[in-house]
């Protein structure tokens, strides 16, 4: 793997798109913010976490209506004011509440699944300065498939600090 | 990558390089503590522990410590809880609501604000805890198979609607505030050793900064803002729905919501702004916190000050034109009854001083900014003191009409809260990263960078601030 290594945001997202052009087999890109752009440059399939969040939302409403009718219909109706016993106005902030609950847990929960992340893991990363000011692109390098030379001729045109290679994948 | 117009003034001064905002944001994290760090943290926990020998007291000897009686059921409690959850929404307003609008000026405040919402939250939570009387059974409210034969909880209650949404606010804001500090806490990892990096690298989740990781990231943020917003506004509906749904004069009335919710706003930013002041000074973020971000918050306590104006005027034509005399009264009562003393430093604070914020010099100013965020804290303090006590003194039968004295006990408990309250924020400010440097980095113009110093953004923020 060849990383090129920039201080630069907008010299790391032309290097990529003209890296993506010419077909190279960009690994990844690391950066210490988001970069506008860079995920669509990289073809990062949109992520189906509204999806998810949508999915989350419906349980949590379907859970809250269910909880809130059992409860006061079903198991013990209890008059309390002469109020009707399944009476769906009252119940809609409670739901509204658990929809969120669900959707803002069940997304935050997804999101550390997709992205592997958990409390403690340890942090293998391509470049401690990543978190800092740098911006790493990392390049996969195929035997005999990838000119090794030009690549990182392209990486110095772009304005990079430095280029080295790095042998474990991330 | 980000393009700023010269007309606009900078959102960061200084004209930083991307190792500056690193370097400048963890400072206090990364040096040792400095002397008025130890003084305010240690004043802090001897008011926490003002709070928790009051609480006790309160705890093993029962409510009658309180000044409470049977007309008055509700006071210091209920006011200091409706006091600390208003303040906590303004956290939750600065990110999701600005995130929405794409108010780039929030980044620099969001995480101290949102860990603002979560102490403050937490403070509200320990008057619900108390004022429950027997905080040992606090769990009642929540509706769980239990020994009487499974005796459910009354959904049709704002009390326990009260209970989801305060619950639900504080862990999703707990989660937001979360989130958003992992790429900070990767940072703050990357550059620690020993100890201290053992421990970020634990709580920063193996975050590496991969642009797939991020495109995730910037939807959940999205998402998680868009949830946010409709749930700061419900929450603080619901909690004015714990008056507004009763039949007490004064307290029964739809304006409640929407004004409850300005209100939180105002409240919320009057103590942002009160923690700001201060703490981009002592912290040394001037260059971060500009003028700039305290004249926008100015404005928006005026606007909401003048919102909670008026609505507190608009009650009043409500209760004179619906021609219910009991609703006259109380407000008759509530401006020249016994408690108008604290009818009028609400008006006086809350409608009237803000309006100072029109002159751009009171805008401009840190010192006077810092008086006006106490007055208005003291203002929306006042204004549900105003709402609880004085609708309630009085009530339909004139036998039992009484009036309310808190008590030391109440006074210890309030004082100490805020105890609580600071002493987690002086924690906060010396472990993680106050300011959100992911998100300051991705406004900083790319070119300060090239040319750092000789820039004109640098030119101005050193005469500015110099």
């Amino acid at each position: 793997m060849l990383l090129g290594v920039y201080d630069n945001p907008d010299a790391t997202l032309n290097v990529t798109k003209s890296l993506k052009e010419k077909g190279y087999d960009v690994y990844d890109v690391y950066t210490p913010f988001a970069i506008h752009n860079l995920d669509r440059v990289l073809g990062v399939k949109r992520s189906r976490l509204s999806t998810a969040a949508f999915c989350f939302a419906m349980t949590g409403l379907v859970s809250a209506i269910s909880l809130q009718s059992f409860t006061s219909y079903f198991d013990w109706p209890m008059l309390i004011g002469g109020k009707p016993f399944l009476h769906i106005p009252t119940y809609i902030p409670i739901t509204f509440e658990l929809s969120i609950l669900f959707t803002a847990f069940g997304m935050v929960g997804s999101f550390f699944v997709v992205n592997k992340m958990f409390w403690g893991r340890n942090t293998d990363i391509i470049d401690l300065r990543v978190t800092d000011d740098r911006f790493v692109i990392a390049v996969n390098v195929h035997d005999g498939k990838t000119d090794v030379n030009e690549l990182s001729n392209i990486f110095k045109k772009g304005g990079a600090l430095e280029v080295r290679e790095r042998i474990n994948e991330l | 990558m980000s393009y700023e117009s010269p007309i606009r003034e900078p959102l960061v001064n200084g004209g930083k390089t991307y190792a500056d905002v690193t370097r400048d944001i963890l400072r206090p994290m990364e040096n040792k503590a400095s002397k008025g760090w130890w003084i305010g943290f240690t004043v802090s926990a001897i008011v926490l522990g003002i709070w928790i020998a009051a609480s006790t007291y309160t705890f093993l000897t029962g409510l009658g410590v309180w000044g409470l009686n049977k007309t008055v059921g509700w006071a210091f409690d209920i006011t200091n809880f409706v006091f600390w959850v208003g303040i906590g929404h303004a956290g939750t307003l600065i990110s999701a609501v600005l995130l929405l609008f794409r108010q780039k000026w929030r980044m620099s405040i969001n995480r101290s604000a949102e860990a603002m919402t979560i102490f403050a939250v937490l403070c509200a939570a320990s008057f619900i805890l108390s004022h429950m009387g027997r905080p040992w059974v606090a769990y009642w409210p929540i509706p769980l198979p239990n020994a009487f034969g499974t005796l459910w909880v009354n959904f049709n209650s704002p009390l326990v609607w009260d209970v989801f949404a305060i619950s639900t606010y504080f862990s999703v804001s707990l989660v937001f505030w979360y989130i958003g500090l992992i790429p900070d806490i990767a940072t703050t990892r990357d550059r620690a050793i020993g100890f201290r990096k053992t421990i970020y690298n634990f709580l920063s989740m193996g975050w590496n900064g991969s642009t797939r990781t991020w495109h995730r990231y910037e939807m959940i943020s999205l998402i998680l803002a868009g949830i946010s917003t409709p749930l700061v506004f419900s929450v603080h509906s619901i909690v004015s729905m714990d008056f507004a749904t009763s039949l007490v004069p004064g307290w029964h009335t739809t304006i409640f919501p929407p004004y409850f919710v300005a209100g939180a706003i105002f409240s919320g930013f009057g103590m942002v702004l009160t923690l700001l002041v201060i703490g981009r000074v002592v912290l040394k973020q001037e260059e971060y916190i500009t003028m700039g971000h305290l004249d926008a918050m100015c404005r928006v306590v005026m606007l909401t000050g003048t919102m909670v104006g008026l609505a507190y005027i608009t009650e009043f034509f409500v209760a004179a034109y619906s021609g219910v005399e009991y609703e006259q009264y109380a407000f008759i009562n509530r401006a020249s009854g016994p408690y108008w003393w604290s009818y009028w430093i609400m008006m006086g604070c809350n409608l009237i001083a803000p309006q100072v914020f029109w002159t751009k010099w009171a805008r401009s100013t840190p010192w006077f900014i810092f008086v006006m965020s106490i007055i208005v804290n003291i203002g929306m303090w006042f204004e549900r003191f105003v709402i609880i006590v004085t609708s309630l003194h009085r009530d339909f039968l004139p036998s039992s009409w009484t009036m309310y004295t808190p008590t030391l006990t109440e006074f210890m408990i309030l004082f100490g809260s805020f105890g609580l309250f600071f002493t987690l924020y002086f924690l906060f400010i010396r472990y993680l990263p106050t300011i959100n440097m992911a998100e300051v980095k991705s406004i900083i113009p790319t070119h300060s960078h090239d040319d750092h110093g000789s820039h004109a953004h640098a030119e101005k923020g050193e005469t500015v601030h110099g």
